[in-house]
C-alpha cells in the first residue's frame, strides 16, 4: 500500500492556523471525525504526546495513535502558516504535521508499517528541503507520490 | 452512573491499553520515536484511575478480558463481533445494559457511530 493512495485532498491543509499544539491535533483530527468521536481521538493522542513528543525533529511531527473511534486507518496532514511550538526532539518549531489514527484491530499491521514509512518520507522531504513545496492538497499529494517512487528505486 | 459515562471511560481506557500495548511493540521502537519511561508509568497510572472510575462489575469484566485476549472489547461491524467474527443475534440491539457483550467470545461490544 503505498502512502499516498491513503491520502485525501480534504485532509491536507496547508495553511493550517497556527496555535497551541493541542489545538492544532484538534483541528487536524476535525478533518477525520467530529463529536465524541474526535474528543476521544484528541484524548488519546495527547495521552501519546505526553510519553514523548511526536515532533521527529527538521520541523515535522507525526503525532499518531489506535483509536476504537475509526474503523479503518486515516491520515490527515497540516503545515502552519507559521511554525509552532511542538516540543520535538529538536527542541525547534514545527510546521508540517502527518497525522495517523489506526482502528485497534489491524491485519496485517499497517498501522506501523504505515507509520515507519510516514517517517522515512518525512526524513526525505527534510532532506531534499521540500516540506514548503506543494502549494495545493493535489501537489501535495503528487509530491508524497513521487517522494516515495524515489525511495523505492533507491533501494 | 450514566451509560454514556460508563461508556466515554471505557472507550479511553481501551484507547490507553492499545496506546500502552503499542510502546512494547518491537515494529513500534525499531521505527524510533522517543518514549519516556517516567511518562509510561504515569500513563499506567491513568489507566488504573479510568478503571476505578468504572463501575466495579464492568472494571472486573474488561481486565478479566484484557487478560483473556489483550483487547477487551470489539467492535460491530454489518451485524459481526469484530473480535471472534460471528455474526451477532439482532435481539441484543434491544437490551439496554451498561454494557453488552459478545454471546460467542464475551468480548465487550461497542458500536461505531455513523
Ligand atoms: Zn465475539
Amino acid at each position: 500500500m503505498n502512502l499516498a493512495s491513503l491520502l485525501s485532498k480534504d485532509r491536507i491543509i496547508l495553511s493550517l492556523k497556527p496555535g497551541k499544539k493541542n489545538k492544532v491535533i484538534e483541528d487536524l483530527v476535525y478533518t477525520i471525525k467530529q463529536g465524541a468521536d474526535a474528543e476521544l481521538i484528541v484524548s488519546t493522542l495527547l495521552k501519546r504526546e505526553e510519553l514523548g513528543s511526536t515532533g521527529i525533529g527538521k520541523a515535522i511531527a507525526i503525532p499518531h495513535c489506535r483509536s476504537l473511534a475509526v474503523d479503518k486507518l486515516e491520515i490527515a496532514v497540516g503545515r502552519t502558516t507559521k511554525p509552532i511550538k511542538f516540543n520535538a526532539i529538536d527542541k525547534k518549531p514545527v510546521s508540517l504535521i502527518f497525522l495517523i489514527i489506526a482502528p485497534p484491530q489491524d491485519p496485517g499491521n499497517q498501522y506501523l508499517i504505515t507509520l515507519g514509512k510516514i517517517v522515512q518520507i518525512a526524513k526525505e522531504l527534510i532532506k531534499k528541503k521540500l516540506i514548503g513545496k506543494a502549494q495545493t492538497p493535489e501537489e501535495f499529494i503528487t509530491l508524497i507520490d513521487q517522494v516515495e517512487k524515489g525511495l523505492k528505486k533507491g533501494k | 452512573m450514566s451509560t454514556e459515562i460508563v461508556e466515554m471511560h471505557l472507550k479511553l481506557l481501551f484507547d490507553l491499553d492499545n496506546l500502552l500495548n503499542d510502546m512494547d511493540e518491537p515494529a513500534y521502537k525499531k521505527i524510533g520515536f522517543k518514549v519516556e519511561e517516567k511518562e509510561k508509568q504515569s500513563l499506567i497510572k491513568t489507566r488504573t484511575d479510568l478503571l476505578k472510575k468504572l463501575p466495579r462489575a464492568t472494571a472486573d469484566i474488561y481486565e478479566r478480558l484484557k487478560k483473556r485476549y489483550q483487547r477487551a472489547i470489539a467492535p460491530v461491524d454489518n451485524g459481526f463481533c469484530f473480535g471472534c467474527f460471528q455474526r451477532l443475534p439482532i435481539q441484543l440491539l434491544a437490551r439496554s445494559e451498561e454494557i453488552i457483550t459478545c454471546p460467542n467470545c464475551g468480548r465487550i461490544l461497542y458500536w461505531r457511530k455513523k
